[in-house]
């Protein structure tokens, strides 16, 4: 940790980072380290888990994929990782600062008709749901409507699915809260 | 209403949008019984925070729980007899980059139903997509020392993802990468060796 904070501060000498920049990073690293210091209190084995940093989502066509994660959700691409075959799209948080990415891929084997299901495997993740703060009900369906789609569930927690009949759940926290199950 | 018109004339007046343009959504706004449909119907999307959870249905979502509990101390809420949720987290606390008080922790729901149910709609067709694995941030992160506390919990086939992600498979056969907070979208831009998910 010293030896990071060294760096910080050389980068802020040097006109690296300015003021802002270093005093988030220097705040994050403190709360990722008493994330951790926290963990080792808490049990001898095991990770504390901050977050889900990204998701791998196999498709027949990603740029289709990109293209409604985009619109729908406002996930952005993030452009220098667009390679032909994938596409990175980020929402919540800053990355590294909590943010979020889905990798929308599609591997040749599945744009030649394969599943992208590996063998042996029993699970599977059959849904995502993604928090939308601020939620409004009637802007919520309308949004979705203006979009096309085909909404179902409840108020505070609505299904649609994506262009590959992925199902993908929208909720306020009131509805979706682990704690309040 | 009123906010929604004074953005809309400042693009506008910016050139970000053209007159007819500017007409055209004020026209559609006026005629909407209000604005938030208006405001809906042009907006680009909605903006989600965060995953508010992930829905892992295996036959044994006891045996599933269990497993990720004990690799990321994980505590189990609101059982039932079918499934069983594990949030990111204690009660009260906050997902790292929110500010927000409507944006619970991020949880995991594991669950056992029949395959043909585990989607919505079993009319529908099947999906032709698949999340192939999540990769999970953790804190303070080392591959060296997290390959050796995967072993020392007995789980079997870790394998390295880079400096700073290893894989492993759950006791159903998911994948699950286990980062440091350093993997980002962005990371390997210039430089694929520093990005945990090379593939």
């Amino acid at each position: 940790m010293e030896r990071f904070i060294a760096d910080l501060v050389q980068g802020l000498d040097s006109g690296r980072l300015n003021r802002r920049e270093f005093c988030e990073t220097v705040a994050l690293a403190a709360a990722v380290y008493g994330a951790g210091e926290a963990a080792q209190a808490q049990a001898s084995r095991g990770f504390k888990v901050i977050g889900i940093n990204h998701m791998s989502y196999t498709c027949p066509d990603y740029l289709k994929a990109r293209d409604w994660y985009g619109s729908v959700l406002n996930m952005k691409s993030e452009q220098t990782r667009d390679d032909g075959n994938r596409a990175n799209m980020m929402f919540g948080p800053e990355q590294g600062k909590g943010g979020t990415f889905l990798v929308a891929r599609t591997p040749k084997s599945v744009a030649s008709g394969a599943s992208g299901i590996k063998p042996g495997v029993e699970a599977v993740i059959d849904h995502v749901c993604y928090t939308v703060p601020n939620w409004d009900e009637a802007r919520v369906r309308a949004t979705l409507k203006a979009k096309g789609l085909e909404v179902s569930g409840r108020d505070g927690s609505l299904h649609v699915f994506d262009p590959f009949n992925y199902d993908v759940q929208l909720a306020s926290a009131a509805e979706e809260n682990a704690f309040k199950r | 209403m009123e906010g929604f018109v004074a953005k809309h004339v400042d693009d506008y007046q910016h050139g970000k949008i053209n007159r007819r343009r500017l007409i055209e959504i004020l026209t559609f706004a006026a005629t909407t019984a209000y604005a938030g449909k208006a405001a809906a119907a042009e907006s680009s999307g909605l903006d989600v925070a965060l995953v508010n959870h992930v829905s892992y249905t295996c036959p044994d979502y006891r045996r599933a729980a269990d497993w990720y509990s004990k690799v990321f101390n994980l505590d189990q809420v609101g059982a039932t007899n079918r499934d069983v949720a594990l949030p990111f987290g204690k009660k009260g606390e906050k997902p790292l980059g929110i500010a927000a008080n409507d944006v619970p922790l991020t949880h995991i729901i594991c669950r056992t139903r029949p395959q043909e149910t585990a989607t919505r709609a079993s009319t529908r067709p099947k999906p032709t997509a698949v999340i192939d694995h999540i990769a999970l941030t953790v804190a303070d992160f080392d591959r060296d020392r997290a390959k050796a506390e995967l072993t020392a919990l007995g789980v079997k086939n870790v394998r390295d993802g880079g400096p700073y992600s290893v894989y492993v498979d759950d006791p159903f056969g998911y994948e699950i990468q286990i980062t440091g907070i350093g993997v980002t979208a962005v990371c390997g831009a210039g430089d694929r060796a520093g990005c945990g998910d090379k593939r």
